[in-house]
């Protein structure tokens, strides 16, 4: 019966062809605008934990100040910085590398000037892990010293690498010793064994991981030294900027997290460790809040697709009201007449789900490349079954509700006034 | 026992503010398997008493009884179950469904009644056969002469074999040529089917294949012999 039902309904809209498709355009311009909208949304999460995934890879997390990324994050304020004992890191179970990233300012004497003065003055000294470079060269991009010149490898303490424009002011060349004199007296001699590339000679730093943000950005005035320098120079202080942890195969990465998080907390830090997943969510979380607040608007103009369908019904109604009193005089009941009208605005409303999803997908596609290319990223076009699913019942059911009423009125209508109507 | 059985009924509507007296106390009652023409003037209430005989309307007082129930008595849901099965309705104006094709005008009634599709086809096509249209099933009634609309109708009319034809005025927008069959049909109802055909007409070629003719005249029937 429902199937007749249906066939009688399809032959109603089929009639009203050119009403019925102006009432299916009100509907498919709001659910086009809401598609398109949550696509574009899905495709900007898509891409950017794409490139999250393509810089940590399934088995890195980070360590960072609780305050940065945790539950008591107080919002955006920069990176804070946090104590670590790194030997105890390097100990919880399933951690294979862990490099970390302090920094101090710290007096520095260097060279000797023409006068015969030696050059000194106070200067960021960073100390960093060598398999910052070795291990983790998708967060630092590509380093690189100048001929003559190395970076840090495994071993090495008591040398230095120093940003081009220092190694300036200091007057220090590659083979040179500079002087840094720590907290509490400590003091040492280290061995300038590279120089770092300039910024601006060296385009590839600048491009893409967090590299940047260790030597390029820092004004080229930094002196950077093994961590193990940093620890008889200042001993463990709260000065760590970013740890990076790499897991051993095999094991959870996000269980391995939360493990080096208790036990570095156990002992007295306040870090929490980051990895993919958290950092996932997190977008996930600011992405799908910007795309439902923009769908949310959009969704203005659904309900004024709605009220098209409504309209439409009751004009429908109105139109058919001899009509339904013959269906009711040859036998229709009530519940009969109601849902012949209910499907009838339902299927205004998937049509227009129909059609509008589709438009909504094409039009989400051509955005994104449009994004794609002003940003230079390839952007993820997504089409999602859920999405779409829910789309296309919600339309039908968009359709329905806004018929209900008229559907109602049609359904009341005195059998006798309605077969008197003329 | 008689298959319509109506006395004292009374109907009054209200129209605005006034209360209309449609019918004051009409008796009637109609053995199975005859024909009665009403006839009457304007508002002498014919249109209302086929109302109420169809199911389509409870009168304000008196008893009715359609087929041994009592319509007073019956609810809203019994009272569409009795014009789905016991009742056909055949209309002045036709009034087909403009979408639907002649077959599908007639399976209507067997659709609301949940009868399946090929069963429903079938008796379409046959009732469709009976009324002289086989060849004219899948036509829409904008393709269909006034006659062979109102005889698409009585298909329709016939679609749950119920026990009465009501008939308002089913002439009454057909010229002579296209009546003719229209009342040859109903007449043929009533003698080899045994249908109970009531025909509210003004019509006198209408009234002549009744067995009886009931006048109306101010809502309640006219016994005396100048009624007209």
């Amino acid at each position: 019966m429902f199937k007749d039902f249906f066939l009688l309904a399809a032959q109603s809209i089929m009639h009203r062809r050119m009403r019925s498709w102006l009432t299916v355009i009100g509907v498919f311009i709001g659910i086009t605008a809401v598609v398109a909208l949550i696509s574009i949304g899905l495709g900007l999460e898509r891409t950017i934990t794409d490139q999250v995934a393509s810089v940590f890879g399934v088995d890195t997390f980070i360590i960072m100040n609780e305050d940065t990324f945790g539950p008591q994050a107080h919002g955006p304020g920069g990176a804070e910085e946090y104590t670590l004992d790194l030997a105890t890191l390097r100990a919880v179970e399933g951690v294979k590398v862990a490099a970390a990233l302090r920094e101090q300012n710290g007096f520095v004497e260097g060279g000797v000037n023409a006068e015969g003065k030696a050059i000194q003055g106070i200067f960021p000294v960073m100390g960093l892990s060598p398999e910052l470079m070795t291990e983790f060269e998708s967060f630092t991009g590509k380093l690189e010293a100048m001929p003559g010149g190395r970076l840090f490898e495994p071993g090495d303490v008591e040398v230095a690498v120093l940003d081009f424009e220092v190694s300036q002011r200091l007057g220090v060349e590659v083979g040179d010793t500079i002087f840094i004199a720590g907290a509490e007296g400590a003091e040492l001699n280290v061995t300038v064994i590279g120089i770092m590339v300039p910024p601006e000679k060296n385009e590839d730093a600048l491009e893409g991981g967090f590299g940047t943000q260790f030597s390029s950005s820092s004004d080229g005035d930094t002196i950077s030294v093994p961590y193990e320098a940093m620890e008889l120079l200042w001993g463990p202080a709260d000065d760590v900027l970013v740890t990076l942890v790499r897991t051993e195969p095999g094991y959870d990465v996000d269980e391995v997290a939360d493990r080096a998080e208790e036990t570095l907390n156990a002992r007295g830090s306040e870090i929490s460790a980051v990895t993919y997943t958290d950092i996932s969510e997190v977008i996930g979380t600011m992405t799908s809040t910007i795309s439902a607040f923009l769908a949310g608007i959009a969704g203005i103009s659904l309900l004024v697709g709605g009220v098209g369908v409504m309209n439409t019904m009751f004009t429908s109604v109105l139109e058919r009201t001899k009509e339904i009193g013959v269906m009711k005089a040859v036998g229709a009941k009530n519940s009969h007449v109601l849902t012949i009208f209910l499907i009838e605005s339902g299927l205004m409303g998937l049509v227009g789900g129909i059609v509008g999803t589709l438009l909504g997908l094409g039009l989400s596609a051509v955005a994104s490349s449009f994004i794609g290319r002003f940003f230079g990223v390839e952007m993820a076009v997504v089409a999602s079954p859920t999405l779409i699913i829910i789309t296309l019942l919600g339309s039908f059911f968009l359709g329905a509700f806004a018929g209900l009423w008229p559907a109602r009125r049609a359904a009341k209508l005195p059998v006798v006034d309605a077969l008197r109507y003329e | 026992m008689p298959v319509l059985d109506l006395k004292g009924i009374t109907k009054e509507y209200k129209l605005g503010k006034t209360v209309v007296r449609a019918l004051r106390g009409l008796d009637l009652g109609v053995e199975e398997g005859e024909v009665i023409a009403i006839m009457g003037p304007s508002g002498s209430g014919k249109s209302t008493l086929m109302h109420i005989v169809g199911a389509l309307d409870t009168p304000t007082g008196g008893t009715a009884f359609l087929d041994g129930q009592d319509l007073q008595q019956l609810k809203e849901r019994q009272l569409v179950a009795l014009r789905g099965k016991k009742v056909g309705f055949v209309f002045q104006t036709f009034n087909l469904i403009q979408t639907l094709s002649a077959q599908r005008n007639v399976e209507l009634p067997m659709i609301f009644q949940g009868i399946r599709k090929g069963e429903r086809a079938r008796r379409a096509r046959e009732l469709l056969t009976k009324v002289g249209l086989a060849d004219r099933v899948k036509h829409k009634p904008n393709e269909l002469s006034g006659g062979e609309r109102q005889r698409v109708a009585m298909a329709r009319a016939l679609a749950n074999d119920p026990e009465i034809i009501l008939a308002d005025e089913p002439t009454g927008n057909l010229d002579t040529e296209s009546g003719t069959p229209v009342l040859e049909l109903l007449k043929r109802l009533s003698v080899e089917d045994g249908k109970t055909v009531i025909i509210v007409t003004h019509d006198p070629d209408a009234a002549a294949i009744a067995d009886r003719i009931v006048r109306l005249r101010d809502g309640a029937v006219c016994e005396e012999v100048d009624c007209v």
